[in-house]
C-alpha cells in the first residue's frame, strides 16, 4: 500500500504539466503549457456543448430518462476505446519501465499504479461528458439534489470496469506478441483485428435489437441505448442508482470494479517483467552485407525517416493505419454488400437512398483517412532526437514539407481508392466520382497541412512515452476532435445541399473550400517552420 | 574485509528473440568489498547480464543470487539491497533533481533526517545541490547521470550495479565516484560494472571477468588475469 502511494505521487508529479510551470525557468515552455490547457480547456468545453446539446435533444423529445444511460454508455464507451489505444506504451514497454523495475516495487504494483495514473489522466474526459449530461437530465427530470452529487461520484467509478477490459485485451495482445519474433508487427496486427472485430461487433448488437421493429428513428436510438444497458451491467448499475437509488447497484458497481481491479494486476503481475522483456528487446541479426546506397532528396529522406519511425512503433503504427484499413473495409463493406444495405443498417429506417448520399462519400471516407494527420504527432515525436534534425543545415520548413509529404502519401491513395470503391457501390457517374476523388485527396491535403499546424503550434518534446504526444498529446487532440465533430456536420451538411443542388456544382465548390483550407494552413506551416528557421534557434 | 558472497551468477544463460544466445552460460561470484569490472566490446552481453542482475530482464536458464536471495524468486528481497546505475538513465525528466531523490528516499523508506544527510553530502561532493531545484529535463547528461548515482546511494545498498558508470561524467565527477566506489567497498558494499575504460578498470577493480560473445573468457582477480600486462593487452588478446 505505502510503496503504491509512492509511486503514484512520482507518477503524477512526473506528467504534472503543474509542476513542469513551477519549476520551469524556459519561458517559452510555460507559454505552451498556458496554450497547452487553453487549447484542452476549449475541447473540454466543446465535448461538454456537444454532450449538452445531445441531452438537451433527448429532453426535447420526451426522452430525457434516457440520458443516464447514454451518458454511461458514452463514458464506458470512450475509456474502453481510449485505454485500448493506449495500453502499449503506458502499461507495456514504458520508457522508465528500467528505472521502476530495478526498485523494490511488486510488478502488479507498477502496473497497477500506471494504470491508476492513466485513469486519472482521462478523468477530464469522462467528466466533460457526465457533467454534460447531469445538467441536462437534472433540468429535464428535476431530480431529487442527492442524485447530483451519486452522478459524479458513480461517473469516476463507471470508467474503470471498461477500462480494466481493454487493458486484459492489450495484455493478452502484449502477452501473445512477446512470443514471437517480430513482437511490433504481430501486437499490430492483432490489435487491428481486435478493433475490426469490434466494429463488426456493432453491426451484430444493432442487428439483435432491431428484431423488435421501432418505428421512429430517435425513439429507435434511445430504445437501443437502452437494450445495450441491459447488455453492459455496468451501465446498468449505474442508471438503476442515479434513477431509483438501488443501493445494490452501487455496492454492485463499486465492488465489481474493485475486485477486478486486483484480480487484473494479479495476473499482469505474474508475466509483467517476462512482457515487457520480450517488448522492449530486439534481436539484431548481424547479416547486414554492404550493398549500393541510393540518395533522396532532402524533403523525400525526411518522408522516409517519418515511415521507419512510424514501423518502429506499434503506437504509431495502430494509429495511424487505423483510419485506412477502416476507410477500406468500408468502402469494401459497400463494394460487396451494396450501399442500400449499408444505409439501411446505419440510418435504421431513415428516408435517405443511394443518390442523395453520393455528395457525402468524400467525407465518409475522411472521417476515417482524415480522423487523424501523423503531422500533428511528427514536430513531437522528435522528442530528445531533436538534436539530430537541429543539427543539421537544414531549413525547417523543409523538414515540415518532408513531415506534411508522408502524410500526403499515406493517406491520399487510401482516400482515392476508398471512394472510388464506394463510387462503384453508390453507381455514381465517371464525372461525380472524379470530382469525389480530387475533393477527397484536397481534403486530405487539408488535414495533412491542418495537422502540421496543430503540431508545431502544440509541440512537446519532453516526453516520457510515445503515447504521450501521437494518443494524448494536446496537438493530436485540438487536430481530432474538432476535425471529427466538423466532419459528421459536413456529412449532413453534403447530403442536405445534395438535395438542392448540382452534385457536380456542390463538388467543385467543396473543391474549392478544401483547396483553400489547405493552402492557408500551408501557408501557416510555412511562417511557423520559419520562425523556427534552421532549427538552431 | 568480510567474504560474504553479495551476488552469484549461477549458468545464466540469456537468448533473444530467433535463438541467437546474448549471454551463453555465465558464471560469477562477487564478494562483499569487491569492486568487478566487466569488460567486453559492443553487444558482448554486458548489459543482458546486468539488466537481468537487477531484475529488468526475465531469463529462464540459470540462477542469479543476490545476498542469498534468488532474483527470480524473491526479487524484492533483491532489490532492497541492490542499487542500478544504467548507462543511459531515464530519469522522470520532470521532476526537479530533488523531488526525485526524495521519491526514491521514500521508495526505501528513508527517514527524513538521514535522507537530508545524504544528499547533501552526495550532491556538495558532485557540485550538485544548487541545481537540484531545477527540472531533471534541464540537466546535461552528466547532471542526470549524477543524479542517478546519488539516487543508488540514498539507501546504502549491499550491491551497487552500474552500467558504464563513467560515460558523461566531468573528470572530476569521475575522480569523485571512483572515491565513493573505493568508501563504499571499505563498508563492505559490493560494486559491480561494466565499463570500456580499461585504465580506469585496471586501477580500480580487484576482480574482472571479460565476456566476448555472451561467454566469459577470463574471471579472476587482477593480478590473476593480467599476469604482469596491462589489462588493456590481456582484453585484446582475449578478443582475438
Amino acid at each position: 500500500m505505502r510503496e503504491g502511494k509512492v509511486l503514484m505521487r512520482a507518477l503524477r508529479l512526473s506528467t504534472s504539466q503543474l509542476n513542469i510551470f513551477r519549476y520551469t525557468s524556459d519561458k517559452k515552455k510555460k507559454r505552451r503549457i498556458i496554450g497547452n490547457v487553453i487549447g484542452l480547456l476549449i475541447l473540454f468545453a466543446m465535448l461538454m456543448a456537444f454532450c449538452i446539446s445531445m441531452s438537451i435533444g433527448y429532453g426535447k423529445i420526451g426522452l430525457s430518462y434516457a440520458i443516464p444511460v447514454l451518458s454511461a454508455l458514452l463514458i464506458s464507451g470512450m475509456a474502453f476505446v481510449l485505454t485500448l489505444f493506449k495500453t502499449n506504451g503506458y502499461l507495456f514497454a514504458f520508457r522508465e519501465y528500467d528505472m521502476l523495475i530495478s526498485l523494490p516495487f511488486k510488478a502488479r504494483t507498477v502496473a497497477g499504479c500506471k494504470f491508476l495514473s492513466m485513469y486519472i489522466d482521462s478523468m477530464p474526459w469522462f467528466m466533460s461528458i457526465s457533467l454534460a449530461m447531469m445538467i441536462g437530465y437534472g433540468v429535464y427530470e428535476s431530480v431529487a439534489i442527492w442524485v447530483y452529487p451519486l452522478w459524479i461520484v458513480l461517473s469516476m467509478v463507471l470508467p474503470v470496469i471498461p477500462m480494466l477490459i481493454a487493458s486484459f485485451i492489450g495484455f493478452i495482445i502484449a502477452r501473445i506478441s512477446a512470443g514471437f519474433k517480430k513482437t511490433n508487427i504481430v501486437q499490430v496486427i492483432l490489435t487491428i483485428i481486435f478493433i475490426l472485430f469490434m466494429f463488426s461487433l456493432r453491426f451484430i448488437i444493432d442487428d439483435l435489437i432491431r428484431n423488435d421493429k421501432v418505428e421512429a428513428t430517435l425513439y429507435k436510438a434511445s430504445q437501443i441505448t437502452d437494450d445495450v444497458a441491459g447488455y453492459y451491467l455496468p451501465a446498468k448499475w449505474f442508471v438503476n442508482a442515479v434513477r431509483d437509488g438501488s443501493l445494490l447497484s452501487i455496492i454492485l458497481l463499486a465492488l465489481v470494479s474493485v475486485v477486478l481491479f486486483i484480480l487484473l494486476f494479479s495476473i499482469v503481475g505474474h508475466s509483467y517483467i517476462r512482457i515487457n522483456s520480450a517488448l522492449k528487446s530486439h534481436a539484431s541479426s548481424r547479416k547486414y552485407k554492404m550493398t549500393s546506397q541510393k540518395s533522396r532528396s532532402v524533403i523525400s529522406t525526411i518522408a522516409f525517416k517519418e515511415y521507419r519511425r512510424m514501423i518502429g512503433s506499434p503506437n504509431y503504427l495502430i494509429n495511424a493505419g487505423m483510419g485506412i484499413i477502416l476507410s477500406l473495409v468500408v468502402s469494401l463493406i459497400f463494394l460487396i454488400l451494396g450501399m442500400d444495405w449499408v444505409i439501411d443498417k446505419v440510418m435504421k429506417g431513415a428516408p435517405l437512398d443511394a443518390a442523395s448520399l453520393t455528395p457525402a462519400i468524400p467525407f465518409i471516407v475522411f472521417l476515417f483517412t482524415g480522423m487523424i494527420a501523423t503531422t500533428a504527432w511528427t514536430p513531437s515525436l522528435e522528442g530528445k532526437n531533436v538534436w539530430i534534425i537541429r543539427s543539421l543545415p537544414l531549413e525547417m520548413k523543409k523538414v515540415y514539407q518532408g513531415k506534411m509529404l508522408f502524410n500526403f502519401l499515406l493517406f491520399a491513395p487510401a482516400t482515392a481508392l476508398s471512394i472510388i470503391l464506394i463510387c462503384i457501390s453508390a453507381r455514381a457517374s465517371i464525372l461525380d466520382s472524379v470530382l469525389y476523388v480530387i475533393l477527397g485527396i484536397a481534403l486530405v491535403a487539408y488535414s495533412t497541412c491542418w495537422g502540421c499546424v496543430c503540431g508545431i503550434r502544440h509541440m512537446t518534446l519532453d516526453w516520457e512515452n510515445d503515447v504521450d504526444v501521437i494518443k494524448k498529446g494536446t496537438a493530436t487532440l485540438i487536430y481530432m476532435l474538432p476535425n471529427m465533430i466538423v466532419v459528421m456536420g459536413l456529412i449532413v451538411l453534403s447530403v442536405f445541399l445534395g438535395m438542392r443542388m448540382s452534385h457536380v456544382l456542390l463538388s467543385l465548390i467543396l473543391i474549392v473550400i478544401a483547396l483553400l483550407l489547405a493552402l492557408l494552413s500551408y501557408v501557416r506551416v510555412m511562417k511557423l517552420a520559419k520562425k523556427e528557421g534552421t532549427g538552431n534557434g | 574485509m568480510s567474504e560474504k558472497v553479495i551476488l552469484e551468477i549461477k549458468h545464466y544463460s540469456k537468448s533473444y528473440k530467433g535463438d541467437v544466445k546474448a549471454v551463453d552460460d555465465v558464471s560469477l561470484s562477487v564478494q562483499s568489498g569487491d569492486i568487478y569490472g566487466f569488460i567486453g566490446h559492443n553487444g558482448a552481453g554486458k548489459s543482458t547480464t546486468i539488466r537481468a542482475i537487477v531484475g529488468v530482464l526475465d531469463f529462464t536458464e540459470g540462477e542469479i543470487l543476490i545476498d542469498g536471495h534468488s532474483v527470480k524468486d524473491e526479487p524484492m528481497e533483491c532489490k532492497k539491497v541492490t542499487a542500478y546505475i544504467p548507462d543511459n538513465p531515464d530519469l522522470y525528466e520532470n521532476m526537479t533533481g530533488i523531488q526525485y531523490l526524495n521519491f526514491i528516499a521514500d521508495v526505501f523508506n528513508i527517514d527524513v533526517k538521514t535522507r537530508e544527510a545524504r544528499i547533501k553530502k552526495y550532491a556538495d561532493l558532485f557540485e550538485l545541490t544548487s541545481a537540484l531545484g531545477d527540472l531533471i529535463s534541464s540537466y546535461s547528461h552528466g547532471m542526470k547521470q549524477k543524479v542517478a548515482i546519488i539516487s543508488a546511494l540514498i539507501h546504502e545498498p549491499k550491491l551497487l550495479v552500474l552500467d558504464e558508470p563513467f560515460v558523461g561524467l566531468d573528470p572530476k565527477a569521475t575522480f569523485k565516484l571512483k572515491e565513493i566506489m573505493h568508501e563504499l567497498c571499505s563498508k563492505g558494499t559490493a560494486v559491480f560494472f561494466s565499463t570500456h575504460v580499461l585504465d580506469v578498470a585496471e586501477k580500480l577493480c580487484n576482480k574482472v571477468a571479460i565476456i566476448k560473445q555472451g561467454r566469459i573468457v577470463q574471471t579472476g582477480t587482477m593480478e590473476e588475469i593480467t599476469k604482469g600486462h596491462s589489462l588493456e593487452e590481456t582484453f585484446l588478446e582475449a578478443e582475438e
